[in-house]
């Protein structure tokens, strides 16, 4: 008579509704767990080859290294992309939110400190994260290299001036921003924290289409693309730590 | 006469013996064509000699020279043992000077690294290009000023009357293939980066670019792609880019 309810109780400890079997990490690192606690915490996850995150095998220039994440082989709606380089003392890069209108595609360039994996951790609608990995070699020092925006006279004017463009693809359209804007991350002696936490893409009618919280992984003047799915002019909002808000308009 | 010192202070001496092998002559002048480590480095083997260099070359070593230095060490590790920066004494200005009987015309250009030494003995015909020809090895671009003042460059380097071509980096040549194949691939790397911005292509898309075919016998071409497209290819998305902000 007990039996029945036992084998539940053993099934519902073994086995709850959400585990997954993560599979092995194409990049093992002393770092991975840590961050997934703190990020995934107990949410169902998985490695998963179908979230890209692509970037140069190695860093030429570590305080500026193309990277690009794409999820767009990830059966089901992307709700949520987290990006973080793994090694870097300041690890997070960002938080992407892309609506129904925009693809579960970014690029975006950022700074690496060494060696390191690079993560992109996905969440779909059913709550399951899929992680993809890679893992790019660097001489280092891109975190803690002096500002090179800094050392150019009369930056404070440009800040948050926005350079930009809209390409046209098959069955979609690319928009590509490269914003004025040093991205300091707390690391140089006497500069504080000073970079764009915010950014918003908006329609032609101000219906939210994508959110992307920043972290200052990302490089200074901050280059971002996103893919959207349909023609019409956007507008980017933007804001910093320090409360500077920034606006765009693109067709 | 030397022309470039080689990477480290043990090239530079394996240089020296291997002169010494040729002639009993002593080394009584030393040119470097431009700052880049692989050219500069060796310059303590030739303490007793003079250095000289282009006035930008001089003022790169003393500004990049040690962070250059350091990249080396990083890279080879103990074959830089004891190499330390020797920034040249003298300084050249170009046209013709004469060392013993051979009156060597000196040119300066920019193209490859932003102070770029050439160097025509007039009496020879050979032509020491540095790396403004790179002859079956991928170009490099980390310091060059832009694609197209390369290629201006080398249209007035072909033009001198040389018989013997020494590339920067690449087999001695009596014909003008190095030319031809220099000018083919910078002509395709600037269409390519060109194009690639116009179309909004991301850095990782433009790095996963082909090799055309013809390029096959260039060695380090994939990887020189990756750094070239890191050096340059903001440059080119600037000016495809407009400004948006309101
Ligand atoms: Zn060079």
């Amino acid at each position: 008579m007990t039996r029945v309810p036992l084998l539940l109780l053993a099934l519902c400890l073994g086995a709850p509704a959400h585990a997954l079997d993560p599979g092995p990490d194409p990049v093992p690192s002393v770092m991975w767990e840590f961050y997934r606690k703190q990020w995934i915490g107990d949410e169902p996850y998985r490695f998963d080859q179908r979230v890209k995150v692509v970037a140069p095998p190695f860093a030429e220039d570590a305080r500026q290294v193309p990277l690009q994440v794409d999820a767009r082989d990830v059966p089901g709606r992307v709700r949520r992309m987290l990006v973080w380089a793994e090694l870097n003392p300041l690890p997070r890069i960002v938080d992407f939110a892309p609506g129904p209108d925009v693809l579960p595609w970014l690029a975006v360039r950022i700074r690496i400190e060494q060696a390191t994996p690079l993560r992109a951790a996905v969440q779909t609608e059913d709550g399951v994260w899929h992680v993809g990995s890679t893992l790019i070699d660097a001489a280092g020092g891109g975190c803690t290299a002096p500002s090179v925006v800094r050392s150019q006279p009369g930056w404070e004017e440009r800040l948050g001036q926005v350079l930009g463009g809209r390409y046209p693809r098959e069955d979609f359209s690319r928009l590509r921003l490269s914003v004025a804007h040093p991205m300091d991350n707390g690391l140089m002696a006497g500069i504080p924290e000073f970079f764009i936490e915010h950014a918003e893409l908006f329609d032609a009618a101000g219906r939210s289409l994508a959110t992307l919280e920043l972290w200052p992984a990302v490089s200074e003047n901050p280059s971002l693309s996103f893919d959207l799915r349909r023609p019409g002019p956007v507008r980017l909002s933007l804001r910093d730590n320090n409360g500077n808000a920034f606006d765009a308009a693109i067709e | 006469m030397v022309i470039d010192s080689g990477p480290s202070l043990r090239y530079g001496q394996a240089l020296r013996s291997a002169i010494g092998k040729v002639t009993d002559k002593p080394v009584v002048q030393v040119l470097i064509t431009h700052h880049h480590p692989d050219h500069a480095l060796g310059n303590q083997a030739f303490a007793d000699a003079p250095i000289a260099a282009l006035p930008g070359t001089n003022a790169q070593l003393a500004k990049e020279g040690d962070g250059l230095t350091e990249n080396m060490y990083r890279m080879v590790g103990d074959w830089m043992r004891g190499t330390q920066v020797r920034v040249p004494e003298q300084t050249l200005e170009p046209g013709v000077k004469r060392f013993g009987s051979h009156p060597l015309r000196l040119l300066a250009f920019t193209g490859h690294s932003g102070a770029d030494l050439a160097v025509l003995d007039e009496k020879t015909g050979v032509l020491f290009t540095g790396d403004l020809v790179f002859y079956q090895r991928a170009l490099t671009t980390p310091h060059s000023p832009g694609l197209l003042q390369w290629m201006e460059d080398l249209q007035q380097l072909q033009g001198l009357p040389w018989t013997l071509l020494v590339p920067g980096h690449g087999p001695v040549s009596q014909d003008r293939r190095p030319f031809e194949q220099m000018m083919d691939y910078l002509g395709w790397l600037d269409d390519l980066l060109r194009d690639s911005a116009a179309n909004g292509l991301e850095m990782n898309e433009v790095i996963a670019t082909p090799i055309p075919e013809r390029f096959a016998a260039v060695k380090m071409s994939k990887y020189e792609l990756i750094r070239s497209v890191s050096h340059l290819y903001p440059r080119y998305e600037q000016a495809a880019m407009a400004r948006v902000e309101q």
